[in-house]
């Protein structure tokens, strides 16, 4: 008789022992496999979440390196100007070619007047003309007013890096100067130690300013009076010959993660440190994704231990089961079968339980594990309230242009309320591999102390 | 021409006592021997030896005059000897049929009708027949088997005394017509008559009576 019908036999007249062991399995199975269905969950979700709300490294000028500065006193008050290194479309080709980096936003700055048209009047110390300082951006979707959610294009589009004398305004400035899209306004810089021309801007984008709006903000510090242009019209206001990145230039990478590598990799380029400073920023993912973090490593835990108990109890029940056995082993022994076909025997009949016990468990987890996890993940968000954002040694990454600090709003952050799950036949056949593994080392395991006797010995102990 | 023979066999539990000391013998097939001896002699150790579930600390069992350590003793058990056991030793989750068939490759139900099982009886559970019908399927797994040394340890000894007659004369059926070596261990008198040879295991020593 085969080894294989051997085991079908037994597996099918000893029914209370099969059912017990087909109940263990199918609970084994269940857990494992809702515990790997949900932490898969977990991570597809840390993913999509890592790509919508990315990370960023800001390039900059080092404002540190008094070396890179030259102070000069001017008619309107000091007059600051870099003579350093100048970030270069040079540089950022280099850095836009190290793997894992998407996008790039490099930031200049200027202040004008407005020329045909007002900007909302702030606080005023005397009776100059109202200003306003005004960013220069490659791609607006990514200056970190959008990206903060401070501002939100609510018309229009974003300015994109082939873009010539455009601007986006604010709500505030088209509904004061009934301003719409395609309309033109006219600006000039506002420095007074230079004859600048008269520039015309195309409304492209308008933008809703959704944070403070405190009566306390002079003309140029009410962010509602931000100008959003491209660089060439930039170039025209400020009359440059090439283009500046006055406030840095944020690299956008696919995966918040990989910044630290990325990171090192950008400091490994031939640039020039002694006039930059690179910082990350990847708070906005670790804000959004401490939950799912959090979830993950206990998850991790819970398969361990799942694991180690299910091992554990398998293993208890094999070994009372098998040493029970020792009189059907004794005279399998003393009829010339091998302990290595007992041993065999007594796995395929495990086996056999567990392959329709397996294939249950893909059923019971499909019903269980979307509760399972929304159990957990509401446990994991309680204990895990939204952390402070870190503020970065200089704190640059939250300072707008005319220095001030840009809350970040995390109201507005999209957060997950769960953690979608579906159990995937994938996983199942990591339970069958995983499963037919961790039977084959309980029974071995559970086989020890039976088949290390002499036959004699155990045909003696039987009798 | 001996088909199993012992030579020089010293067997201990705590190598202290021997319970086997310079033990020989030559059984012949055909041939039905008894192995007389008190309880705890070592009759069984010695069934054990003979059918490789154990090895001597000394000394030699030779099947066809081949050392039986040297073949391997799982390969003896499974081709050379068949146990019948005290109690029977049937596996329990299996009919008399499945049985038989564990060691055998041939149809199972001519040997088991040869010791009086009926259809019906072959493929009830064993646990269902009696004690007597059980050492008859037992028997029938050792005849089924092939084997030609039969190792019958007590092969009566929980039986009425008809039924012992039977078993006892299918024993000899196995020797005189089957051709096989039938070794018996018993402490019984009446089924050590029935044998052609008579051995006497005492203080360790193998004495033919």
């Amino acid at each position: 008789m085969s080894t294989l019908k051997r085991a079908f036999l037994y597996t099918m007249r000893k029914k209370t022992k099969t059912l017990i062991l087909f109940l263990v399995l199918v609970t084994i199975s269940t857990f494992i496999l809702t515990g790997l269905s949900i932490y898969k969950a977990a991570d597809d979700s840390a993913l999509s979440l890592r790509q919508s709300v990315g990370g960023s490294i800001r390039l900059e000028l080092d404002k540190s390196n008094n070396k890179n500065w030259r102070y000069q006193q001017a008619a309107g008050g000091m007059l600051v100007e870099y003579v350093g290194t100048p970030i270069t479309d040079r540089d950022i080709q280099k850095i836009m070619s190290i793997d894992g980096v998407k996008a790039y936003n490099g930031i200049g700055d200027g202040d004008v007047y407005a020329k045909d048209f007002d900007f909302i009047s702030g606080i005023s110390f005397g009776a100059e003309i109202d200003d306003s300082r005004l960013p220069s951006v490659t791609n607006s979707e990514y200056f970190n007013f959008f990206t903060r959610k401070a501002f939100q294009l609510v018309e229009g589009r974003h300015i994109k890096e082939d873009d010539d004398h455009v601007v986006l305004i604010s709500s505030a400035i088209a509904e004061k100067n009934n301003l719409k899209l395609g309309d033109t306004i006219t600006v000039q810089c506002c420095f007074d130690n230079g004859d600048y021309p008269d520039v015309k801007l195309k409304v492209v984008g308008i933008y809703k300013y959704k944070g403070d709006t405190n009566p306390f903000h002079t003309t140029s510090t009410d962010k509602r009076n931000r100008l959003i242009i491209d660089h060439k019209a930039m170039q025209e206001i400020m009359q440059r010959d090439v283009i500046q990145y006055d406030n840095g230039v944020d690299f956008y990478v696919d995966d918040p993660r990989e910044m630290e590598k990325i990171a090192s990799q950008i400091k490994a380029l031939d640039l020039n440190w002694d006039s930059f400073t690179l910082t990350m920023d990847n708070s906005a993912y670790e804000a959004v994704a401490s939950p799912l973090t959090a979830m993950q490593n206990l998850i991790v835990w819970l398969i361990v231990g799942c694991v180690a108990v299910s091992v554990g109890i398998l293993i208890l029940i094999l070994s009372m089961w098998i040493k029970q056995r020792r009189h059907e082993t004794g005279i399998l022994l003393s009829v010339g079968i091998s302990k290595s076909r007992i041993i065999l025997q007594y796995t395929v009949e495990v086996l056999m339980i567990a392959i329709v016990a397996f294939g249950l468990s893909f059923f019971t987890s499909n019903l269980i594990s979307q509760g399972v996890s929304d159990l957990i993940f509401h446990q994991v968000s309680e204990s895990q309230p939204l952390p402070e954002i870190e503020l970065p040694d200089d704190g640059t990454e939250y300072l707008d242009i005319t220095g001030q600090y840009i809350p970040y709003d995390t109201s507005n952050v999209e957060t997950l309320e769960s953690v979608q799950v579906t159990v995937s036949p994938d996983y199942l056949l990591y339970i069958y591999i995983f499963g037919t593994l961790l039977i084959a080392f309980s029974v071995s395991a559970a086989s020890i102390s039976v088949i290390q006797m002499k036959p004699k010995k155990i045909l003696s102990q039987m009798s | 021409m001996s088909i199993m023979e012992i030579r020089n066999i010293r067997y201990s539990y705590d190598d202290k006592r021997n319970v086997l000391k310079n033990v020989n013998a030559e059984l012949e097939a055909g041939k039905m021997y008894a192995i007389l001896g008190a309880s705890g002699c070592g009759k069984t150790t010695l069934l054990s030896l003979l059918g490789g579930l154990d090895s001597p600390q000394s000394g030699q069992i030779l099947y066809n005059g081949e050392d039986i350590e040297k073949t391997g003793f799982a390969a003896h058990r499974k081709n050379h000897v068949a146990f019948i056991f005290q109690s029977y030793n049937l596996i329990d989750y299996l009919t008399p049929r499945e049985n038989v068939a564990l060691t055998s490759k041939v149809p199972p139900m001519p040997v088991l009708e040869r010791m009086g099982l009926t259809e019906e009886e072959s493929r009830r559970n064993v646990l269902k027949l009696s004690g007597g019908q059980q050492q008859r399927v037992a028997i029938a797994r050792a005849l089924a088997s092939d084997a030609s040394v039969i190792l019958a340890d007590e092969p009566t000894g929980n039986l009425d005394e008809d039924t012992a007659v039977g078993i006892t004369n299918i024993l000899k059926e196995c020797a005189h017509q089957m051709g096989k070596c039938v070794i018996i261990v018993t402490h019984s008198n009446d089924l050590a008559k029935q044998a052609d040879v008579v051995f006497r295991l005492k203080k360790g020593e193998l004495q033919q009576i």
